[in-house]
């Protein structure tokens, strides 16, 4: 078979009527395909992550939903006309450290600013607060360029973006030679003010061109044109390190897909929840970091769409972690100080915090004080949980969840792993309730109490903490154990009501196919307030003119396309800058300029607080952003009519599990979620199981299921 | 027995008797609980560029050395001006 | 109490703490408070003594709780739900009258129950010298508005005639009155935070927890002092400002589970403002005693009750009113935590279990410099060079230290971008890097300090003029330990070029270091100075100082510093013995060890004489 990349190959399937999109995401442990066509029911498809090889488990995975679906690879791709992929392979290069051996080219006299992490900052950086009180026992974590792959270039602009000293070309040359020479595959270059001022930056890339054309080449003002040189000169080395490998693994992964027969579009997942294509998105591979979480949120503001629910927090309990990102009115947040790892860097990203607190967490006690831990550390998927089996000896999460009850050893994981719950007993009262001077039982009902107030605690950080409510919101409880416990954060926390998604075992790759083509562009220049609205359209214009430009050579038509502007304000004398939308029609008037002045000024007071502003200062633009959208199309799921609230058919009988508000063991009632319907309500205390997760419903609670086959949990 | 007194010294204990030791060669320098600097070899030298161009303290600001008598290890450093006393530092056995 | 119910409300309180901070950073947005971390939140017990201490700058944990303790005692009666008193005495409680300590009663079913209590740098105090360090001040008279306690908030209701006397006595009042709004709206989420919290668990329970959280702290601590040896260890530092020199002299004894800092010797108080009051030195104890002794233990009163402090009155850690004590932060406070750090430091050497504790000090001396004047885009700006806050960490017993690591009391500092700075001030960097040489030599080096050079960029008047308060140049103040070399001191230089003529001065604009300005060097350390036209500011700050003996230092870490340029190669040759090839691409072995040879037999040789 011929490898060659298809030109306007949407159009291409378009012709012989493919009808399919197919939406593969690669996370550390498994690999999720949805597969779903306007009119079908939505097909999934899981299988084991296949580190380092990734390509390998996605088409695992596909062809896991092609056998759900009775046909083979090869048709399924030739009917595809669209396949999103989101991918952890930037995340697992740095993880690893397996990247480029990077040099890195600064201005001349700041040649340490990526190796100082302007001071302490890259020492504290990314630290619970138990580490940061304990100084002596930190350090900044191994720098990903070696400190002689540095060179100081002599060249100079200033805050203008006026050139005060010219670039020197020979010294470029001398200095990438010298580097490679040292064994440099790629090189990052980084000058001050560049983001105003590119030029000297295109000039470097251009001699690397020349003098060292294998050399993988990342300028900061193309990947993070934004103020601050620590964090820009951070990013354009991430994105360097891991630039041929990403490239790398796009282009495999389209030539096998194009093996396999496929000849439509690859959208490539961005830390920003927005979809590029897989040519762009192949060289910037910072842009891929923490995809997954993003795509998360993203599949959790569909759900929420799709239920009325514009205000979301969507919460994540996997096996090491429990991750967090809000909804707010439909908009998503995007981090302020962003970190990967232990690196600063400065490209657009979902916000999404976490702590180290999921369902392999290890159980511990502080051997002064006999005060008990749940994390950070983790039994991880091996040796996993002490009732696996697999040699784990630590208690952890699970092992306390299944010691209350709420794990049914013989049917865990649809009956394909049987639990050795007495094993975990055995070791939690050694380990833990004994040195506590607890028994057994009141000893797992503490730990499941400190698990769901650690989880309350980090959510009230992401809400409470930035001035939102949890009460007006709703919560979507993703990943394998978090039903298990959101019966209990979520009532703390006072939300609306709990949903447990039916797709909640695949939901990054749900995001995939929720999330939208988006290209963002952004211009940092200051203009005072009030300025005209011409003023903002010159800004404007050019960055609507490379959308258009970009999205036709991309094939997609301008009916598709929506352009959301934002502009970042701040008040003058304070440093707090906040990203408000512009809501406004195509062309600019002095009334929504003066509209966005409101919006800022009410955004800061409800993210900073009342008097907060010091409006007598004035105010400046600061950055202008566009974020130019092609609408993509989104599944639709079936939406079953209600079979009647009685669970009967799914009930299993009774079984002995903790209760919260008895604090103590009393009986439940547990259903089968496969003979659960549409409109089936369930009183607590209840425990439901389904192949891949458990829901725990508390007393004084309901878990009704709806139309979509999530399971909404209400509180009375 | 031996323990730790300092990131160069150990408390040593041989026949009954317990000394204040050199940690890299064992040469005995004080009694126990007693001061052992006056029982070191000192050096004391102006501080000014010794270690380059950024050395660039007052004339009259002195480094003190001591050393073990026995081996030369450092023992330990003060920063000083000429005459003042040693900074005493005692473990208690 | 129960361990559970314990360590869910003993999380609260910390996240009740943390919710608060991010108000104050947020509410505030000035550069020092969100750039530098220069800010402090802490809750108080009904009596004042600290229930849990937050990250941030850690000497104002204990002289808080002597601001709350204080104004229990002067305002008895008079303390309602819905107050804030206001109190930056230093002679009170407070540690200069620039950190003012905003502390807020917290009232449950109207019984005072706790307290919360934060602090910012505030933008100006109105003292002789704008930013709050005032060198030019020879008494407290002139070092601003300060109060001894003043209620600015009753019952809820901001006081209007004591905001306006605040803000009549200082520069960019508007600043200031943010600065005390942030702070206002600190406390109030505190106060909120807490409530809620009691609410939740009934006072009873959270009470109980939280003297829970204070034995458990002074338990713990206890019994980490009886593991370690009984002993007296002493250390002594130098402060030199405009031709004076004073120490600072400690003798720390610990004797079973206590432990008692004794400062007598130290110098008489002196005419500049590096002076600190009682508090401010009982403060600057426990910058270091924290994270050093106590980093798995929380951080309250439980932990005070085993320290005893002895500072004679009228000395320069004790100074009496009305000595001038602006500089204190940077000036006797720091000198404070540096001879507490070497004392700790080398008790904790004396351990087999804690020796890898251990740390020589980590920047010594401060490099405070304040800017002020018209900025390019026409406005006023006052504010800190935060370089000061890249600081450098100590050489510690099994590694370097980190090259601006910033420093031990604020386990949180940073600095900021060039671009952030070249944004606000009309200057322009020429330079900023790590200094060569500048790490105390040891077997494990300290860690590198910085320096950066700046020149006037666009300014309207033609530059912009400068606050120093500079110490630590005279005596180096990062005392190395177990044999580790102090760090080099600070530098601070006036570099006329402005004087040089024009051709020569075409290479100033872009000279890569010190050496290559045309101009004439002028040391500079105390005052208020111009910086215009070609003029340049240079200013150096000290390493961390080294561990243990640089001859014993691996030769190819030596190597790897002199190809870094972090050492040079003199210092390789003359301190560390270590000897390189021609190109430095490699350790010349047999060279080495004949330098080593050498080196050893002069220690021998300077017996001999």
């Amino acid at each position: 078979m011929t490898k060659r990349s298809p030109p306007r190959a949407e159009k291409t399937a378009k012709r012989r009527g493919a009808r399919y999109v197919v939406a593969t995401d690669v996370g550390g442990t498994c690999t999720d395909t949805i597969v779903f066509a306007v009119g079908e029911p939505v097909h999934i498809g899981k299988s084991l992550s296949t580190p380092p090889n990734f390509a390998d488990g996605v088409f695992d995975s596909i062809k896991s939903a092609a056998d759900a679906m009775d046909v083979s690879v090869g048709q399924l791709l030739a009917d595809t006309a669209l396949f999103v992929h989101g991918s952890t392979v930037v995340d697992n290069t740095l993880l690893t450290r397996d990247g480029a051996k990077t040099g890195l080219l600064l201005t001349e006299g700041f040649e340490d600013t990526l190796h100082v992490t302007r001071g302490a900052y890259g020492r504290w950086g990314g630290l619970t607060e138990d580490r940061i009180k304990h100084p002596v026992k930190t350090d900044r974590p191994a720098p990903l360029v070696d400190p002689d792959c540095v060179r100081g270039i002599p060249e100079r602009v200033d805050y203008k973006g006026a050139v005060l000293r010219p670039l020197d070309e020979e010294a470029v040359a001398r200095a990438i030679a010298a580097l490679v020479e040292r064994g440099c595959s790629a090189l990052a270059v980084s000058f001050l003010w560049s983001f105003y001022n590119a030029e000297h930056e295109e000039r470097v890339a251009a001699i690397a061109k020349r003098v060292a054309p294998d050399l993988y080449v990342s300028m900061s003002s193309a990947i993070a044109p934004v103020p601050g040189e620590y964090e820009r000169t951070s990013t354009a080395v991430i994105n360097a390190y891991a630039g041929r490998i990403a490239r790398d693994y796009v282009n495999r992964l389209t030539e096998l897909l194009a093996e396999r027969g496929y000849t439509g579009t690859t959208l490539i997942m961005q830390g920003y929840g927005g979809l590029l294509p897989a040519a762009e998105a192949a060289d910037r591979s910072v842009g891929m970091i923490e995809c997954g979480p993003a795509a998360g949120v993203i599949g959790s503001r569909f759900l929420g769409d799709l239920m009325g629910d514009p205000d979301v927090i969507a919460a994540d309990m996997g096996g090491t972690t429990f991750k967090v990102g809000v909804i707010q009115g439909g908009e998503l947040e995007y981090a302020r100080e962003p970190m990967v790892d232990r690196f600063h860097y400065i490209a657009p990203k979902i916000d999404v915090i976490s702590i180290g607190a999921g369902g392999g967490s290890i159980v511990a006690l502080d051997p002064r004080t006999k005060v008990p831990r749940v994390g950070p550390r983790s039994a991880g998927a091996r040796p996993g949980p002490i009732c696996y089996g697999q040699g784990g000896t630590e208690p952890t999460v699970t092992d306390v969840l299944a010691l209350i009850g709420y794990m049914d050893p013989n049917i865990f994981l649809g009956g394909t792993m049987r639990l050795d719950i007495e094993a975990a007993r055995k070791a939690f009262a050694a380990q833990i309730a004994r040195p506590m001077g607890m028994k057994p039982d009141d000893a797992a009902f503490g730990i499941y109490r400190i698990a769901a107030a650690q989880i309350t605690d980090l959510i009230r950080e992401i809400t409470v903490e930035r001035g939102l409510d949890p009460r007006d919101f709703t919560l979507h409880a993703f990943g394998g154990t978090c039903g298990l416990l959101c019966g209990l954060f979520g009532e703390e926390l006072a939300v609306k009501r709990v949903v447990v998604p039916y797709t909640a075992s695949v939901n990054c790759a749900f995001g995939l196919v929720a999330a939208d083509v988006v290209h963002e562009y952004s211009v940092t220049t200051t203009l005072p307030v009030p300025s005209p609205a011409s003023a903002i359209e010159a800004i404007y214009a050019p960055l609507v003119a490379r959308a258009l430009g970009q999205f036709k050579a991309e094939g997609i038509g301008r009916e598709r396309i929506r352009f959301d502007r934002a502009i970042d304000l701040r008040y003058r004398r304070q440093v707090h800058e906040v990203t408000t939308p512009l809501r406004a029609e195509s062309k600019l008037t002095d009334r929504a300029v003066a509209r966005l002045v409101e919006d800022f000024e009410a955004l800061y007071q409800r993210k900073y607080g009342k008097g907060s502003a010091y409006r007598e200062a004035g105010m400046e633009m600061t950055m202008f952003r566009l974020s130019a959208r092609a609408l993509m199309t989104r599944p639709e799921l079936e939406k079953r009519r209600s079979a009647g609230m009685s669970p009967k058919a799914a009930h299993m009988g009774k079984r002995r599990v903790f209760v919260a508000a008895k604090d103590g063991f009393a009986p439940a009632d547990i259903y089968d979620f496969e003979k659960l319907e549409s409109g089936n309500v369930v009183k607590g205390p209840a425990v439901i199981h389904t192949p891949i997760t458990t829901i725990v419903v508390q007393a004084g609670q309901t878990g009704r299921i709806d139309g979509y086959r999530n399971t909404i949990i209400e509180f009375n | 027995m031996t323990r730790p007194l300092s990131a160069t010294l150990d408390l040593r204990e041989s026949g009954g008797a317990r000394s204040i030791c050199c940690a890299a060669c064992g040469h005995a320098l004080a009694d126990a609980g007693q001061p052992w600097k006056p029982a070191a070899t000192v050096r004391e030298r102006p501080m000014v560029g010794i270690a380059g161009a950024p050395y660039s303290t007052g004339p009259k600001v002195q480094l003190r050395e001591f050393f073990c008598p026995g081996c030369g290890a450092l023992l330990d450093t003060e920063t000083a001006l000429p005459g003042d006393p040693f900074l005493t530092d005692i473990v208690r056995p | 109490m129960d361990p559970i119910t314990f360590e869910i409300i003993r999380h609260r309180l910390y996240r009740v703490v943390e919710e608060a901070v991010i108000t104050l950073k947020h509410v505030s947005g000035s550069a020092i408070t969100n750039e530098g971390h220069d800010l402090m939140v802490s809750l108080y017990r009904a009596d004042g003594s600290l229930l849990m201490g937050g990250v941030g700058f850690l000497h104002h944990l204990t002289s808080a709780a002597e601001a709350c303790k204080h104004i229990i005692r002067t305002f008895k009666g008079n303390i309602d739900e819905g107050d804030v008193f206001l109190l930056n005495d230093p002679y009170t409680a407070a540690l200069h009258t620039s950190d003012i300590y905003l502390v807020h009663p917290i009232h449950h079913q109207k019984k005072l129950v706790a307290w919360s209590a934060c602090f910012v740098h505030v933008y100006d105090i109105g003292a002789m010298n704008p930013g709050g360090f005032s060198p030019e001040s020879r008494d407290i008279y002139t070092e601003g508005f300060s109060s001894p306690g003043i209620k600015l908030v009753e019952k809820g209701a901001v006081r209007q005639d004591v905001m306006a006397l605040l803000l009549n006595m200082v520069r960019s009042p508007e600043m200031v009155a943010l600065d005390i709004s942030s702070m206002i709206a600190c406390g109030n989420v505190a106060r909120e935070r807490m409530l809620a919290l009691i609410d939740k668990y009934g006072f009873k329970t959270v009470d109980r927890a939280c003297r829970s959280l204070i034995d458990q702290s002074e338990t713990l601590l206890r019994a980490r002092l009886k593991e370690l040896p009984d002993g007296r260890w002493e250390a002594r530092q130098f402060l030199d400002v405009q031709g004076e020199v004073y120490r600072v002299t400690l003798a720390m004894t610990k004797k079973k589970d206590t432990l008692t800092f004794d400062f007598t010797g130290s110098s008489p108080q002196s005419p500049y403002g590096v002076n600190c009051s009682y508090w401010a030195g009982w403060g600057a104890l426990f910058a270091p005693l924290f994270p050093l002794l106590c980093y798995d233990i929380t951080w309250n009163e439980g932990m005070i009750r085993p320290i005893t402090m002895i500072a004679p009155e009228g000395t320069i850690v004790n100074a009496k009113r009305p000595a001038p004590v602006s500089i204190a932060t940077v000036g006797a406070i720091q000198s404070v935590n540096n001879v507490a750090c070497t004392c700790i430091a080398k008790m904790l050497s004396a351990s087999e279990k804690y020796k890898d504790e251990a740390t020589a000090v980590w920047h010594g001396s401060h490099v405070a410099i304040f800017l002020f004047g018209k900025n390019q885009k026409g406005g006023e700006s006052i504010g800190i060079m935060t370089e000061t806050f890249g600081g450098a960490g100590g050489a510690r017993a099994f590694a370097d230290g980190i090259d601006l690591g910033g420093e031990i009391p604020n386990p949180i500092s940073r600095m900021a971008n060039v671009e952030t700075v070249e944004a606000n001030f009309p200057i322009r960097y020429l330079f900023r890097r790590r200094t060569q040489d500048s790490g105390g030599p040891g077997r494990f080096r300290g860690g590198a300090g910085g320096e950066y050079a700046i020149v006037p960029h666009d300014a309207p008047d033609g530059g912009i003029h400068f606050v120093v308060s500079g110490k630590g140049i005279q005596y180096p103040m990062s005392e190395g330990l177990g044999g580790g070399y102090p760090a080099s001191p600070c530098s601070y230089q006036w570099v006329h070029n402005n004087e040089a003529d024009r051709a020569r001065n075409a290479d100033a604009k872009f000279a890569q270091s010190v050496d290559e300005m045309p101009g004439r060097k002028e040391p500079i350390s105390w005052g208020v100075f111009p910086l215009m036209g070609e003029d340049s500011l240079y200013v150096r700050w000290n390493g961390g100082g080294g561990y243990g003996d640089p001859l014993a230092r691996e030769p190819a870490t030596v190597l790897a510093d002199v190809r870094t340029r972090v050492v040079s190669r003199e210092t390789a040759d003359r301190i560390y013995g270590v000897v390189l090839n021609g190109d430095a691409s490699a350790v010349d072995e047999p060279a080495t060890r004949a330098r080593r040879e050498a080196l050893r037999a002069a220690r021998f040789a300077k017996a001999a004489e």
